[in-house]
């Protein structure tokens, strides 16, 4: 019998039973699996489903709460939706380069990769500087944390979010990072898209986000 | 292979047990329903709502114990007939569709037949158009205020709002809504004899209906969890005839009388100083510097000092049979027994009497008014205060001398 | 024969070009690995499902025997009227630490634990699909546990019962650190079981041994599934929830804050939206354990597998629809109250089927009163009357009398302790022999059994009458005025039911001394002492750390039994004969042993990345410098385990004895 070994994050491709127990075949590199999706990108499937879930309650929330902030500004009084406009046109931007980030690594081009990584790491940090920016004028509005209702619930959402961003851009530098000296455990080309996944993920709530909270008025 | 094998006597163990559990189980179950005397039974309904949700609830019972007898028989019967007793491997048969689908239809009827009058009587249980007296009711730790608006209730004119608390008192054969809320954590109002629970929310009003057949005192409890004292947090509902609700009404609207006796006339002076800042007695005015009264009204606030921003007022206290929450008496136990033993129609001659000095059990109210917190844990220490952001919650310990408790009770004695 | 061989140089991709992989030669994880394989640290860095599994279990009946004397010390306290064993403020700590300790603490990581050792057994995987993260899941509950728990000594623990309703358990009225304990530990478990059930879908979704379609998997596999898609789901909720309770308590946001016009019911939505599917993550595993024992017992397959199935997947979805049930006196107006009713008793529908279709299977079976099989009969029945008197309070105007009452603790008992917790005893008198190569005693197994069901019929039994005769949940005292008297008299039944849980308490003993015994002079078990009939039992007792020499292909359902057995047609009609035993089973699996096997390799990180978050959540409590250290104990943690990859190093090994070369892995 043939060799066998389970698979992980991050450990080489290969089936989970023994080989012959399927006709391997080119699977450039995927695991072999019932479902067809390698066990990472199943689990990261699994993971943002999940989070879903986690967005859904602090949007909720936030819907709940958006109008109650006597005798403090709200968001007709707040929101700069020029600025925040833009600020989600580039974050929305970086979904495109971050799908050529992924064209690249299946094509194992490494610097096109890295490229496109560094760029969309870029655009999400100006997405996020942005949003410091736009937090910071709140503040000074007189809209902090501990406000109202409406300022709890909507530095919450948009903050969680904002994590999920700064998180993502920590993964993409650091991919480009171990890319760059070619140590990638496993498969480079899944890593990239995986963290894409993710990426794309958080965009998809910003939109989200950004139709519910700013958009649509309270 | 096996090395599981029982002997017979084993199996015989099981069954005999297992039956006598379910029968007694059953029983037990099924007595659940039947006559007893616990002040707080679920299934002696003794208003028209309460009734609504017996009507609805004991057919259920008798089905969900129908259905279980049937199972338990089954399971008995198989567990007998099918043990091991040497027969052969039985055939590996996967199950049967046609009996699976049956077997999940007949469940789906039975609750469809649960579902329809489950439904209507939740509706009929919303209705409020038929209301013919409104009460606020406002839940706080550990305590119940009724307020009742201006307004005719049930045939009786209430011409100024007013103000009781511990017990809910309610004309008979009306439909009385209760509008209930809360100061400070979320409670639970339950009557259990008048009708099911409702959460008092703070921030949020919800209505409850009311109605009661006779004159009688039917007893509830807080029953959501709202803290240490919890359990210490009850109250009743007083029903009273037409007649008797309006004498009722009349008296509550009397501001206080002045005290007759001496001890009780030192007492509305220790009243004044120690106990006015957060109980209210209508009627009370200053002390002028000559020590006569002045006109002006005692106002108390007690919004400044505790976390619920209300005290329970005690113009008529004595008109009531409990205190604390409703979780001490005033009367002797004797005069207690007479009170809610009493027929419906002696009722209310024998509640509208109040705390009579016969009837009065001084006892408790002593030990409350020395220490409070001693006999109802509350965060009403002085540094529990300071963690509550300097106010209390509930009543601290004043720290009076006996004497000074003696006056007051004496005064309290009085306010009817 | 150890066949777990040091990894070999060149790793074995199966056609294609092969990936870029970390080699040996340029591995770089931050220390060398913890590979050895015998004393504490093959514990403490382990990330192989069946020792995590077992630590699993015993932690969490650890914590079960916690919540037990907290349990017992609020049936002492009740016992008779205005008792003061304990004071109000402990008491109120009291119930609401049983509750969470047993519900967090107790039942969910007993059903991870029986997950993560049966399920990779069960579907012919060799471990899960992420073995890191499944060390990581079981640190984070049992960090998060031990955290939770500190709490009764730093100050007094949460307060505000498990449902922790608002604005009760904000700071005004519960001042204490309990409720910032209670909310940082249970977003602590939270990961735990968050990552455990990304963990155990992939596992079941993508590691099946060949051949094993879903409708062929083993029941209890199937339950386990359908538990983690609801943790998945669930989880997030309440950690949302918690993260709310957090800011409020801890930074000054308003959530809660009725003043500034916050809503109390919002925390009650979440609450419950997590709270219900909780309900069916808590009892689904046991469904699953029974539902293996039963046909075992009764010598019979599953009676309508796909029903049950359905049914438990059905008992899912439409769990997710019945939340506010929790909140028919909430005031959440007629209409919300009728929807809610109707959909709570839909659910009944496929719980019913589960009950018929277990008692189907003992119909013309062979039945062995082993004493798994009477805790699963036992279940059968004890969750039969939980589930009726569930019926009774879906008739949401009934249970606007009955809620809040011992009536409803009388039924999420039956439910939880006779549904649940037999469940779990069942897994033990099972599985003991698959986890230790021993048999637990039966004769003290009957009897740890039969002091169990006496001793809950009698402490939850009674509590039906307290209930409808009015006595409310979570009081310390119980007035003596309102007991009433002749056969309802509620001073009895408490008595009784004090009484009971005694004797329960005594039931459980006898576990842990048959436990005690077993491990002592326990009988050895064969091979497959039940003769059952799924593939755990295809390995030996305790299984190999590689858990099958080969892995095998699956034709049917049960397909231990089919291997076992045929059907031979005789002059009577078609038999069922035993063709091979199994020790010809085992013959010939470890005759075709597979020659190489990778097992993943033991981790630091995992227990060090879990460490980090009790640390950050002391530093919530008490100081922002405790946060930020353990904050960097977690980045770098998390840092050493990207690079680290999942098979050790050649340089991590010991240069191996002689004549033992490349067997360090063999041992278990």
């Amino acid at each position: 019998m043939s060799e066998a070994t389970l698979t992980e994050f991050d450990t080489p491709a290969v089936a989970p039973h023994g080989a012959d127990d399927h006709d391997a075949g080119d699977h450039g590199g995927h695991p072999v699996s019932s479902t067809g999706l390698s066990n990472n990108k199943l689990a990261m499937w699994l993971f943002l489903g999940s989070e879903c879930l986690l967005f859904g309650g602090l949007i909720s929330t936030y819907m709940l709460y958006r109008g109650r902030h006597t005798g403090s500004p709200g968001p007709a009084q707040l929101w700069d939706i020029p600025l925040t406009s833009v600020s989600s046109f580039i974050l929305l931007m970086s979904s495109l380069t971050m799908v050529l980030a992924v064209s690249a690594a299946q094509q194992r081009d490494d610097r096109l990769t890295n490229l496109w990584l560094a760029v969309t790491a870029l655009l999400g940090a100006t997405f996020v500087g942005a949003q410091v920016y736009e937090f910071t004028t709140f503040y000074y509005e007189g809209v902090g944390f501990t406000t109202s209702l409406f300022s709890s619930s909507f530095y919450t959402l948009t903050g969680f979010h904002g994590v999920h961003v700064t998180v993502g851009i920590v993964m993409l530098m650091a991919l480009v990072g171990i890319i760059s000296r070619s140590k990638v455990p496993g498969d480079k080309a899944e890593v990239v898209e995986l963290i894409g996944l993710y990426w794309h993920f958080v965009d998809i709530i910003w939109i989200v986000i950004f139709t519910l909270v700013y958009l649509i008025p309270a | 292979m096996s090395g599981v094998d029982q002997p017979v006597s084993t199996v015989r163990f099981v069954k005999q047990r297992s039956a006598i559990g379910v029968a007694m189980i059953a029983a037990a179950a099924l007595l659940g329903g039947c006559a007893s005397n616990a002040p707080q039974d679920t299934w002696k309904p003794a208003g028209e709502n309460a009734q609504d949700i017996q009507n609805l609830q004991w057919p259920v019972f008798l089905v969900a114990g129908i259905v279980g007898a049937i199972v338990f028989g089954v399971i008995i019967f198989v567990v007998i007939r099918f043990r091991d007793h040497g027969q052969e491997m039985p055939k590996q048969t996967h199950g049967k569709p046609a009996l699976e689908i049956a077997l999940t239809i007949l469940p789906a009827l039975i609750l469809i037949g649960v579902g329809i009058p489950t439904v209507s009587t939740v509706f009929s249980l919303a209705k409020t158009d038929d209301t013919q007296c409104v009460v606020n009711v406002t839940g706080q730790q550990w305590w119940w205020e009724y307020q009742y608006p201006v307004q005719t209730c049930g045939g009786v004119d209430i011409a100024e709002p007013l103000v009781t608390s511990g017990e809910l008192v309610l004309p008979t054969q009306a439909n009385v809504l209760l509008r209930i809320t809360s100061n400070d954590v979320i409670h639970s109002f339950w009557i259990p004899k008048l009708n099911g629970k409702r959460d008092a929310v703070p921030g949020r009003i919800h209505p409850l209906r009311m109605q009661a057949d006779q004159p009688g005192i039917f007893a509830g409890q807080c029953t959501e969890f709202c803290g240490l004292s919890h359990a210490r947090m009850r109250m009743d509902a007083v029903a009273l005839n037409s007649a008797d609700f309006a004498s009722w009404v009349a008296n509550q609207l009397e501001p206080a009388e002045k005290p007759t006796d001496a001890l009780a006339a030192k007492g509305e002076d220790t009243y004044r100083a120690q106990c006015s800042r957060c109980h209210q007695v209508n009627g009370l005015t200053e002390e002028n510097a000559d020590g006569t009264n002045s006109a002006k009204p005692v106002i108390a606030f007690p919004d400044l000092y505790v976390v619920a921003g209300n005290a329970p007022n005690l113009t008529n206290l004595m008109t009531r049979t409990t205190f604390a929450g409703a979780t001490w008496d005033l009367l002797t136990d004797e005069c207690r027994a007479t009170l809610r033993d009493a027929s419906p129609e002696e009722f209310g001659a024998l509640y509208l009497q109040g705390v009579t000095p016969d009837c009065f059990n001084e006892a408790e109210l002593r030990e409350w008014i020395r220490n409070a917190p001693a006999k109802k844990p509350m965060y009403a220490s002085e540094e529990e205060k300071t963690e509550n952001g300097g106010k209390y919650r509930g009543m601290p310990n004043l720290n009076l001398t006996d004497d000074q408790i003696d006056e007051i009770i004496a005064y309290l004695l009085e306010r009817k | 024969m150890a066949i777990v061989e040091r990894p070999s140089t060149v790793p074995a991709i199966a056609g294609g070009a092969a990936p870029t992989f970390v080699g040996p030669a340029d591995a770089y994880g931050a220390y060398r690995r913890p590979v050895t394989t015998t004393g504490w640290r093959s514990w403490l860095f382990t990330v192989d499902h069946k020792k995590l599994g077992l630590m699993y279990g015993v932690s969490a009946m650890i914590f079960f025997l916690i919540g037990g004397i907290e349990a017992l010390l609020i049936r002492t306290q009740l016992a008779a009227p205005d008792n003061t064993v304990l004071s109000a403020d402990l008491y109120n700590q009291m119930f609401t630490m049983h509750a969470t300790t047993m519900v967090f603490l107790f039942v969910m990581p007993m059903a991870a634990g029986w997950a993560n050792y049966f399920v990779p057994l069960q579907i012919g995987a060799r471990d899960v699909a992420f073995p890191r993260l499944n060390a990581f899941g079981f640190w984070c509950f049992l960090f998060g546990g031990l955290f939770l728990n500190t709490s009764w000594f730093l100050g007094g623990a949460a307060d505000g019962g498990w449902f922790m309703y608002q604005p009760n358990a904000s700071s005004l009225f519960s001042p204490s650190n309990g409720v910032d304990y209670w909310s940082l530990g249970l977003q602590i478990t939270g990961i735990a079981s968050l990552t455990g059930a990304i963990n155990l879908i992939v596992t079941v979704l993508n590691m099946r041994a060949p051949g094993m379609s879903l409708m062929k998997m083993p029941i209890f596999t199937w339950m386990i599934l359908v538990v983690q898609f609801l943790l998945v789901f669930a989880i997030p909720v309440i950690t949302v929830a918690l993260f709310l309770l957090m800011f409020q308590r801890n930074f000054g946001a308003q959530f809660f804050n009725v003043d500034a016009g916050a809503d109390p019911l919002l925390w009650q939505h979440l609450f419950w939206i997590f709270g219900h599917p909780e309900v069916y993550i808590l009892i689904l595993p046991s469904f699953g354990i029974v539902s293996e024992v039963l046909p075992v017992f009764s010598r019979k397959p599953l009676f309508g597998y796909k029903f049950v199935v359905f049914s438990g997947a059905a008992i899912g979805f439409v769990g997710w629809g019945v939340w506010a049930h929790h909140m028919f006196t909430s005031g959440l107006g007629p209409v919300s109250v009728a929807v809610f009713s109707v959909s709570t008793m839909l659910i009944a529908i496929p719980t019913g089927v589960k009950i018929v279709n277990w008692t189907l299977t003992m119909w013309g079976g062979k039945i062995h009163f082993t004493t798994a099989m009477l805790f699963s009969i036992g279940l059968i029945v004890e969750f039969t009357i939980g589930g009726l008197s569930g019926v009774t309070h879906s008739v949401s105007p009934s249970d606007t009398q009955q809620t809040d009452t011992y009536y409803i603790v009388a039924h999420f008992h039956y439910v939880l302790f006779g549904g649940a917790v037999f469940g779990i005893f069942a897994g033990f008198y099972y599985w003991w022999p698959k986890m230790f190569g021993k048999m637990l005693n039966e004769t003290l197994g009957k009897w740890n059994f039969w002091l169990m069901v006496v001793g809950m019929n009698l402490t939850f039994g009674p509590m039906h009458i307290l209930g409808l005769q009015g006595q409310p949940r979570r009081m310390v005292v119980w007035p003596d005025k309102l007991t009433g008297e002749g056969f309802f008299d509620l001073a009895f039944w408490n008595l009784a039911a004090t009484v009971g849980s005694y004797l329960l308490a005594i039931g459980i003993f006898l576990f842990l001394v048959n436990v005690w015994r077993t491990t002592r002079k326990g009988a050895t078990a064969p091979l497959d002492p039940w003769d059952a009939r799924s593939l755990e039992w295809l390995t030996t007792n305790p299984p190999k750390a590689h858990n099958f020499d080969v892995v095998p292909h699956v034709h049917a359902l049960d397909e231990y039994f089919h291997m076992k057995y045929e059907e031979v047609d005789t002059d009577t009609g078609p038999r069922l004969v035993k063709v091979r035993t199994a020790e010809e089973l085992q013959a010939e699996q470890e005759a075709n042993a597979d020659t190489h096997i990778h097992m993943p390799s033991p981790s630091y990180w995992p227990i060090v990345l879990a460490i980090a978050l009790p640390i950050m959540a002391y530093g919530i409590i008490y100081s922002t410098l405790l946060t930020v250290a353990g904050g960097v104990i977690l980045l770098l943690a998390m840092f050493a385990w990207a690079l680290e990859p999942s098979v050790a190093d050649d340089s991590d090994y010991d240069p191996p004895p002689s004549g033992e070369a490349g067997k360090e892995l063999a041992s278990v």
